[in-house]
């Protein structure tokens, strides 16, 4: 059965190991942030914060929903020790039946239970967490989901975005201007110098807020992917002060509204590649109208950083995916995509039937055809596990040829301005490039003269080895 | 005195004197960091503003300047500014380079 609300994952990740709730009183400014980034590097379970410094008992903070995969194996009930190959498996299939959502009535939905319109609005009234020190603000929106939509189309976006309180009214965040969120207000919104209506969501079931991470197609309705993943249809509800949908078990919904007109500052935050690397900027501003939440809220939060935590793994398995599938459309000879989460979505593995300087170049180009996240991919023969990253160091150390086995693509406009290596004026540009290692052997070889591996079941005749797995023990092995 | 902070995105960009500014407003509780766009003098030296608050200051990657400055709140201003979003990008895009890289 899939999980209902957040609430509902706790439980089962209580009962599965991967929860430890903290009773002692803990300060929501760097200290909660801090705990949270020491349990990530080491490995560690959720952490449930039930006692927060300046408020109320029943307002807590939850750090940590996806950061490990045996969490992400349970988000999608899998069993917890799922290796990560047959949860990129389960994920690829179930996202082809993709489930329409479930519209509740207003009183059926536990996120209206507590309603702030207008002067009540207060965005202090919940315990949101100064994360890393020397961050711009503090990050309300962290591990969220958020919610927009293309009048002209219908199509809904789901798509994660750092949002800090500026006031008790207002939030700042930055979208990145390649962001589908940004799409969407430069289609519509500022061309008519209209506010954009928009929804902060936090404390979703876990599935919605890891689709919202995922890459989907401009005009792809995530809520639909949501049903696929949990294999019942997601169940949302209308907003107070507008007409977007968004998950009805969510702890808090924040609506409001995106200015055309009016800015604030935003960052700088520590983000997902692993550094607070000058992300500071003039951002969005989000005027808020309203806020409901379910009585006892608990605000999920990531102390994000160097990976491996939550949006590194989900980006993990969401992007890996996608770009599986793009590859596929495009007619390139993929075999699997996997985005090693220690390279935060700037390093991927494409495994090929065939490969070749041709197929890593219209690897490359499939990766920086439009917004470019991706700085780095190693393209590699179908032999390899691409799961292992030991095999894929071993074969890019071997087999890249360090002249003609690197493909570079320079491009302007739509570059990852978070990636730290770019200088500011790179950044302000969105000036970047990005490189393909080609790590296959070259298509044009004659089979006889590929290099053999020489690992045990591959230099070896099936004979010699049956020989010697069936006497193994006979040698005094065990 | 309270103290306060802001942030410049390198620390050469500081100068002294009566500006607009936004500020995060330190004072320990619930609304800790709660921000205010303020018309203000600041100076270097938080001696030479005796009745003066301090000013924290942050570069564009969180480096905390060693030494505050102060401040002295003149006006309240509107809690937002008049742009677009992502104008600071797009208007960094529209300027030619002449040697891109």
């Amino acid at each position: 059965m899939p999980f209902k609300d957040h609430r509902d994952f706790i439980e089962t990740l209580r009962k599965t190991g991967d929860l430890i709730e903290v009773t002692k009183e803990v300060d929501w400014d760097l200290e909660a942030g801090a705990i949270g980034r020491k349990m990530y590097e080491m490995g560690g379970p959720s952490i449930w914060f039930k006692n927060v410094k300046n408020y109320p008992e029943g307002y807590t903070l939850y750090n940590g929903s996806l950061g490990t995969w045996r969490r992400v194996a349970v988000s999608l009930s899998l069993p917890p020790e799922t290796p990560t190959q047959e949860i990129y498996r389960a994920y690829e299939e179930r996202l082809d039946k993709p489930i329409d959502p479930i519209i509740l009535e207003k009183k059926k939905a536990p996120c209206k239970e507590n309603i702030l319109l207008g002067d009540q609005v207060d965005l202090y009234r919940f315990p949101a967490p100064m994360i890393h020190e020397g961050d711009g603000g503090r990050y309300i929106g962290s591990w969220d989901l958020v919610v927009t939509k293309d009048p002209e189309t219908g199509w809904t976006n789901w798509g994660m975005y750092r949002f800090m309180i500026h006031n008790k009214r207002w939030m700042a965040g930055w979208p990145q201007p390649t962001s589908q969120l940004a799409h969407q207000m430069k289609k519509y919104y500022l061309p008519r110098n209209e506010p954009m209506p928009v929804a902060l969501v936090i404390g979703a079931d876990p599935i919605a807020h890891m689709v919202a991470t995922a890459p989907f197609r401009l005009g792809e309705d995530e809520a639909k992917f949501a049903g696929a993943l949990r294999r019942k249809a997601i169940e949302l509800v209308k907003c107070e002060t507008c007409d977007l949908l968004v998950p009805a078990h969510s702890e808090i919904v924040i609506e409001g509204e995106i200015p055309t007109d009016q800015i604030v500052p935003d960052g700088p935050f520590g983000e997902y590649p692993g550094y607070r690397s000058g992300t500071m900027a003039e951002g969005v501003g989000f005027r808020v109208k309203a806020i409901t939440y379910r009585n006892n809220p608990i605000l999920t939060m990531i102390a994000l950083g160097v990976p491996i935590d939550d949006s590194s793994i989900a980006a993990s398995l969401t992007a890996g995916i996608a770009m599986k599938r793009g590859l596929s459309h495009r007619g390139i000879p993929v075999v699997d995509v996997y985005v090693p989460p220690e390279g935060v979505t700037h390093l991927i593995y494409v495994s090929v039937k065939k490969g070749g300087a041709q197929v890593t170049k219209e690897v490359l180009d499939y990766f920086t055809a439009r917004r470019v996240m991706v700085s780095k991919v190693i393209v590699l023969d179908e032999d390899v596990d691409i799961f292992d990253s030991g095999q894929v160091l071993h074969a890019f150390a071997t087999k890249c040829h360090p002249v003609r086995g690197i493909v570079i693509e320079h491009y302007e406009g739509r570059a990852n301005s978070l990636t730290p290596c770019y200088s500011p004026k790179e950044r302000e540009r969105l000036k970047g490039a990005s490189v393909a290692f080609d790590a296959t052997w070259p298509p044009e070889w004659p089979q006889e003269i590929v290099p053999i591996k020489a690992a045990f079941k591959t230099i070896y005749s099936k004979e010699i080895q049956n020989k010697v797995i069936q006497n193994w023990r006979s040698y005094g092995f065990k | 005195m309270k103290e306060y902070l802001t942030f410049v995105r390198q620390f050469k960009d500081l100068r002294e004197g009566k500006q607009e500014i936004f500020i995060k407003d330190l004072s320990p509780g619930p609304r800790k960091y709660d921000t205010k766009h303020v018309f203000a003098e600041i100076s270097s030296d938080p001696d030479r503003m005796s009745d003066g608050d301090i000013l924290r200051i942050r570069s564009e990657s969180g480096i905390l300047l060693p030494q505050p400055w102060g401040i002295k709140i003149l006006e309240e201003l509107p809690e937002s500014v008049p742009g677009k979003p992502w104008e600071d990008v797009f208007k960094a895009m529209a300027i030619p380079e002449r040697n891109p890289w």
